[in-house]
């Protein structure tokens, strides 16, 4: 079931191991697994290099140091190596961009790909900001300690998820 | 706890994620572009699954005392705008804020923009903060307000009681759409091409 070089688990063998990843994080952490608040920590110091007076923003500041903000960071650093190995031990390599886009937008050229990539990628992370938490943060997290919030906030990811999807992509 | 004890318990801890969302097929945009249009539901298996351990799991932990709950505070105007903004984002990039990491290591290009356009929203986000966004964060708080609390039931039967509700569905999905034939033969959710026309047909039709 958890073979290293198949080239998929079943959706509920690979979500039954995320789910179990609460019991390191609960216990040895803290807190509850999350993705998105690593892209302030990350962001905001780089940014000191530029503009030192970030620190003195308050949310910067709160960010910028500490064990659960770095250890954040090293698990999104964990989950790059973790999907490496995963997808080069099953013989699963990806390069470029997948053909699904093609098949959703019709030619889609490198440069079209990387701008849209950007640009979602800038309006994701900043909802999550303002919603305070991503699909691990309110969906997985969230709504396992029933959160009131965390409902709310993915059933209207999903919503508006659902209305975006299908009004730019072919129904693949 | 050191930080640098938290790192390397963040890195093993993300190793183990990583790879759940690369053998689970949601490092592919393709598998979340499809749950949204709701043609193909692998990412909603593996998002409800996850949900479903973590209720039976912090039950576990909360009912024997080993752990206390961190829910997010309820902020009714900060999380409908935000999650709405965060849809609409993972649909365009085709990748969630912890997906598009498993993308980079697959290999996947695009996904490095993504990441990169991730930063410069955290970053927008943290110069809006204090003086544009507050107002609209702050508006309809709640406070952490819970199910559980609502109901005025402990949390463990609530969380447990959920999931079982949650394995029932999945249980129902899995019948009418099985998940195999969800990821495609390439596993990365473009399904099969559809049977090429004869080789008769195909030549009428480009004349």
């Amino acid at each position: 079931m958890l073979g290293i070089t198949k080239r998929a688990w079943s959706p509920y063998t690979a979500g039954i191991v995320v789910g179990l990843l609460q019991i390191p994080a609960f216990l040895l952490i803290g807190t509850a697994l999350g993705t998105s608040s690593s892209y302030v920590t990350i962001s905001a110091n780089i940014a000191q290099f530029v503009d030192p007076s970030i620190a003195e923003i308050k949310y910067a500041a709160n960010h910028l140091s500490g064990a659960k903000n770095w250890w954040q960071v090293a698990l999104i650093a964990g989950i790059v190596l973790g999907a490496f190995l995963s997808s080069r031990l099953s013989g699963t390599p990806r390069w470029g961009h997948s053909p699904f886009w093609a098949k959703a937008m019709g030619a889609h050229t490198p440069a079209r790909r990387y701008a849209m990539a950007t640009l979602g990628g800038f309006i994701m992370v900043f909802g999550a900001r303002i919603a305070d938490g991503c699909t691990s943060g309110h969906g997985v997290s969230g709504i396992a300690q029933l959160a009131i919030g965390s409902f709310i906030a993915v059933t209207a990811m999903f919503a508006a998820g659902m209305i975006t999807a299908n009004l730019i992509y072919k129904r693949v | 706890m050191s930080v640098f004890a938290a790192i390397l318990i963040g890195l093993a801890m993300g190793a183990i994620f990583g790879m759940a969302l690369e053998k689970g097929r949601v490092c592919e945009g393709g598998v979340i572009v499809c749950q949204m249009q709701m043609s193909r539901h692998a990412m909603l298996k593996m998002f409800l699954s996850a949900v479903a351990t973590g209720l039976i799991v912090l039950s576990i932990l909360v009912g024997f005392g080993f752990a206390k709950l961190s829910p997010k505070a309820t902020l009714f105007a900060a999380d409908i705008v935000g999650g709405a903004i965060l849809g609409v984002g993972i649909v365009i990039a085709g990748a969630c804020p912890g997906t598009v990491l498993a993308q980079i290591g697959t290999g996947y290009k695009d996904a490095i923009f993504t990441f990169i356009g991730g930063l410069f929203g955290a970053l927008a986000f943290t110069y809006m903060e204090p003086n544009i966004l507050k107002p609209v964060l702050t508006a309809g708080s709640y406070g952490k307000l819970t199910l559980d609390q609502l109901l005025g039931v402990p949390f463990p039967a609530v969380a447990l009681g959920f999931a079982a509700v949650i394995i029932g569905f999945l249980i129902w999905l899995e019948k009418v759409s099985p998940w195999e034939k969800e990821i495609g033969p390439n596993a990365d959710g473009v399904p099969e091409d559809p049977v090429p026309l004869p080789a008769a047909a195909a030549g009428a039709a480009s004349r």
